[in-house]
């Protein structure tokens, strides 16, 4: 039985699962938090270095970038949750909603730089 | 070597630790750059010092992460087959999420200075 690990809505329920999923879905996360930097080191370098795009487009892009940055690493913990009880449960794993979001993020930021380019 | 079984033949453990320390390193990364470029842009001096904090709490964290992931690899190598202790939970990832977060919160704090005092 756990000894009362955090957060309690995934390790009260199910049983301990193989510690090989388990840190799979770790790294699962920890990935994401990669990528969320990468986004974000995007967004400033973006704004920062004053590319020659449309200045406007050129900050929402920047912006877009670093909202989605912050907004991945809460995914990712809500997903690694989700996955870890799934794990505990022996239920199917849950889709992953953020790889959706992630596409989108990118080729929005794609459109608004290459509309960037053109308009400027 | 000892003989001893690995905790798991597919190394997990290790590749977990990995993980960690590639997510450290990103992070340093990037702070490094951030301390080196980020004074510079904001073009009042003294508000431009400011522009280390950002860095300083990615070291901070990535330093964190390193000295966590180390302490847990060690526990994964002294267990075994029979006497398999009880994992850690999620504290450090949220944890890393709220590092996270601050850290693109005062980013884009930097960035706001930046073209503020453009």
């Amino acid at each position: 039985m756990s000894r009362g690990r955090f957060p309690s809505s995934v390790y009260d329920v199910g049983d301990e699962p193989d510690a090989r999923f388990s840190l799979a879905n770790e790294r699962t996360f920890l990935a994401w938090n990669r990528t969320a930097l990468a986004l974000i080191a995007g967004g400033v370098a973006l704004e920062a270095l004053g590319l020659d795009l449309h200045p406007r487009l050129r900050l929402i892009a920047s912006l877009t970038l670093i909202g989605a940055g912050l907004l991945f690493p809460v995914l990712a913990w809500s997903e690694w949750k989700r996955a870890e009880r799934a794990l505990r449960l022996g239920s199917p794993l849950p889709g992953s909603s953020a790889s959706v979001a992630l596409a989108v993020s990118i080729v929005g930021v794609g459109a608004l730089i290459l509309l960037g380019l053109l308009l400027r | 070597m000892s003989g001893r079984a690995l905790f798991d033949p597919g190394l997990q453990p290790e590749r977990t630790d990995l993980a960690w320390r590639r997510t450290a390193l990103a992070i340093a990364a990037a702070s490094l750059v951030s301390l080196r470029a980020f004074p510079l842009l904001i073009d009042n001096p003294r508000v431009g010092i400011l522009g280390v904090v950002p860095g300083i709490v990615g070291l901070m964290l990535a330093a964190g992460m390193v000295w966590r992931a180390r302490l847990r690899y060690s526990r994964f190598l002294r267990s075994t087959e029979a006497r398999r202790p009880q994992d850690a939970g999620g504290g450090a990832l949220l944890l890393t999420v709220a590092g996270f977060v601050a850290m693109g919160a005062i980013c884009s704090f930097v960035l706001v200075l930046v073209s503020v005092l453009r």
